[in-house]
């Protein structure tokens, strides 16, 4: 209380006009007065009768109990100007004042409110946004407990290096805060928390600051690479009455958001002479387009040198419909390399080497030995030191720091000099001998679906291939990561568009998968009508089943199938490796891994929820049927589960 | 564990585990097969391999109808070149590898792939 009572002065009480006052009201003057600074002793005036009567001709000071404006009203007005279409949150108090007006002063559009059941959600939701709609969507937490809660969600997309904007709110000055919980909610350091995986963070300590964190912030989260940025926004900051002359004084400064940096030319040069002079010459794409000019880029460079592309899926980068798209021939093709370039790598070091998990662990080179490794990549400008997603060092020949998307079309032109000049044309017989490959692969991919075609728990490879029966007909994406199944969509699947996949979770914090799926059908259903295909495990699904609860009640219509194989099933692998390792056998290995008895009723769940529910689907016979009815329902507007009971993998 | 780094590793599997049989093979023992489907599951064998033995392209390949001979599968089973974990005879004895082996030596033979409508996929 100490410091608003010696100015005589609270931010919630002022003198105003003819009010009939309570006796608190009437009160808190002589309080006020009794605290303001004393007169020297013995010098105290009497007050005369004309300032007794100018005394009583004031209004009394009674207590200010509404307010036209606030600071959260400007807060909008802020986040209004940053293309922002959504903000999702799970409710908290510290940020009640920006929640009202979002609502209500802000008419609850651009961006629109989304309710999430936990902050998980939010957060997640936002990942799986931005990787479609290629821009950032909000996301506001409690503070501490909320954000605490959304710190894994945040930890994937940082891996992942996807744009966002995250709010939290926080309770001002001790003397501010209700006894209780307000103190249980505030925090020194908002941020804290979080700091080591966001991109930026501000704890804004004005409104004019918090305007020009916030655009600052949204420019710093797109700029590659790009990454999560967390502001504060203080509760006094946002319930504080906004008076028009305060208004006046404030700007929001204009959002540009940058261009991207490309490599420097004369590396490219040099790039472009060690590629073009390559016998077999490979390109590895990682987390390297992010629109369908990327894509379109990387056919372009991989055409002109005849040179394999590996997708490692962190994003959609090549078309699997491509002869030189060789993602499944991985292995060889490092081995055979003579000059490999990485685009965008997420760990090229576990790309060229192999490590044993086994109780001496050694590592092994996968490639031969001279071979010339380039790099195009934004990693080194965003590294921190606690979390250690940046993987083991690798070396190459050539670092080129750059958004590799960016700087292909320069890589390409210089390719096409360096062909030119050297009066070399593309390598025909290269290219004749990975058409062949290609096809073999496919070949393979083809009769290893075969084994298991009708076995019971029902194969991945079925699961998949009677998904793509129904789904071929529509225009389809898929938003969930295909490796713990086998990347069947990958090997029969034609990806042939950027819009198809959006790569997985980036740190593999479990539970991305329902709801990144939520936040990527959001962006699909605005894009147009895409029938959005989810397929998630049990354990990743039971991390937030309420995602769909979400879907139901904004009207997002996305298709999300339970890879239902009852089990942590990699964890299950894991404590196999340790029992053997330990010459134990693996019979307890289902202890604190399996999902059963009792085996959990998914169809319900999502009733429950709102959505469509079917299953559990164990017949592979039964399948079509189901995605039929599951396909009808998610075009006319539904959320859908199918249950289906599958193989481990 | 990094998907990424197994892919090699997985290949390199399962050219050891189904590539061409040797020429110095030794004569595979007479396993039990039935009790070798009970043993593929309570050993754990099916968690990486499939409960049809069809393989997993991140945890372990096809041993299905398997062209390993008996020896190269032993080898395999007691010090595996790769991730697959190591199971000693304290675990699966030879007795049992047998067993193992004729149930994946018997497993019935896949479809042609060109039966099944939905996998004629053109490129």
């Amino acid at each position: 209380m100490a410091k608003s009572d010696e100015t005589g002065l609270h931010r919630r009480r002022f003198l105003k006009g003819v009010v009939a006052a309570g006796g608190a009201t009437i009160a808190a003057p002589q309080g006020v007065t009794a605290q303001t600074s004393e007169p020297p002793k013995g010098a105290t005036p009497m007050p005369s009768a004309a300032t007794r009567s100018k005394e009583r001709d004031q209004p009394p000071e009674v207590e200010r109990l509404t307010t036209e404006k606030t600071g959260s009203d400007f807060m909008v007005d802020v986040c209004k100007t940053l293309n922002l279409d959504y903000i999702a949150s799970c409710p908290g108090s510290t940020f009640r004042g920006l929640q009202e007006s979002f609502i209500n002063y802000g008419a609850n559009k651009r961006p629109e409110w989304l309710t999430c059941l936990h902050e998980e959600v939010s957060v997640g939701m936002a990942h799986g946004y931005a990787k479609v709609a290629g821009k950032p969507m909000a996301a506001i937490m409690h503070g501490t407990v909320g954000t605490q809660h959304a710190a894994m969600a945040i930890y994937n997309a940082y891996c992942d290096r996807v744009p966002m904007m995250l709010f939290t709110g926080n309770a001002g000055a001790t003397n501010e805060r209700r006894p209780g919980v307000e103190w249980f909610h505030s925090v020194q350091d908002g941020a804290a928390t979080v700091r080591d995986f966001v991109k930026w963070d501000d704890y804004p300590m004005s409104l004019q600051h918090f305007a020009e964190s916030a655009v600052r912030g949204y420019a710093l989260a797109c700029a590659e690479p790009p990454g999560p940025v967390f502001l504060v926004a203080d509760a006094k900051l946002q319930e504080d009455p906004l008076e028009e002359r305060e208004a006046r004084k404030l700007r929001i400064p204009r959002l540009v958001t940058p261009s991207q940096t490309a490599g420097d030319p004369n590396a490219l040069r040099e790039a472009a002479k060690m590629l073009a002079a390559a016998e077999n010459p490979v390109i590895i794409a990682d987390r390297y387009a992010r629109s369908q000019a990327a894509m379109d880029d990387l056919v372009k460079l991989a055409e002109l040198l005849q040179a394999p592309v590996i997708d490692n899926r962190s994003r959609m980068n090549m078309p699997n419909t491509h002869y030189l798209c060789q993602s499944e021939r991985a292995g060889t093709l490092v081995a055979q390399a003579d000059c490999i370039l990485s685009l965008e790598p997420v760990d090229l070091f576990g790309q060229l080497n192999t490590l044993r998990d086994q109780i001496e662990r050694t590592d092994i080179s996968r490639i031969k030995a001279g071979v010339k490794v380039i790099s195009i990549s934004t990693h080194d400008l965003l590294v921190h030191a606690n979390y250690q997603d940046f993987q083991r060092y690798a070396g190459a020949d050539l670092k080129i720091t750059g958004d590799a998307q960016t700087t292909v079309p320069f890589l390409i032109e210089a390719v096409q000099r360096e062909v030119a000049a050297s009066g070399k044309s593309a390598n025909e017989m290269r290219g004749e001998k990975l058409r062949q490959a290609y096809h073999g692969a496919l070949e393979r991919a083809r009769t290893e679906a075969t084994f298991a075609w009708d076995a019971k728990p029902i194969s991945t490879a079925r699961l998949y291939m009677e998904l793509w029966g129904q789904l071929q007909k529509e225009d389809w994406a898929l938003v969930s990561d295909s490796d713990f199944s086998s990347r069947w969509p990958h090997r029969l699947w034609p990806l042939d568009k950027h819009y198809r996949f959006i790569g997985g979770s980036g740190g593999y914090g479990v539970g991305y998968q329902p709801v990144a799926a939520l936040g990527a059908a959001l962006a699909h259903r605005d894009a147009g009508g895409r029938v959005v295909v989810n397929v998630t495990g049990d354990g990743e699904f039971n991390m937030a089943p309420h995602t769909l609860w979400t879907a139901a009640h904004h009207g997002i219509p996305y298709l999300t199938i339970i890879q239902n194989n009852r089990a942590y099933h990699q964890e299950i692998m894991h404590v196999q490796r340790m029992a053997n390792r330990h010459n134990r056998g693996v019979r307890n290995a289902a202890i604190g891994t399996t999902i059963d008895n009792p085996n959990i009723d998914y169809a319900k769940i999502a009733l429950g929820y709102g959505a469509l529910g079917i299953g559990p689907i164990e017949e592979p016979g039964d399948l079509a049927d189901a995605f039929r009815k599951g396909i009808a329902a998610v075009k006319a507007g539904q959320p859908v589960l199918i249950d289906v009971v599958t193989q481990p993998r | 564990m990094k998907p990424v780094s197994l892919v090699a590793v997985t290949l390199t599997i399962l050219a050891s585990m189904i590539g061409g049989t040797s020429a110095q093979q030794a004569a595979a023992p007479a396993g039990n097969a039935d009790h070798g489907k009970t043993l593929y599951r309570d050993t754990g064998c099916y968690q990486c391999h499939g409960l049809a033995g069809q393989g997993a392209i991140m945890t372990g390949p096809r041993v299905s109808r398997t062209e390993l001979p008996f020896d190269g599968f032993l080898g395999q089973l007691r010090r595996p070149s790769n991730q697959m974990p190591p199971y000693e005879a304290a675990v699966v004895s030879d007795r049992d590898a047998a067993d193992i082996y004729a149930y994946l030596r018997q497993m019935p033979a896949p479809p042609d792939p060109n039966s099944i409508p939905l996998l004629k996929v053109a490129r």
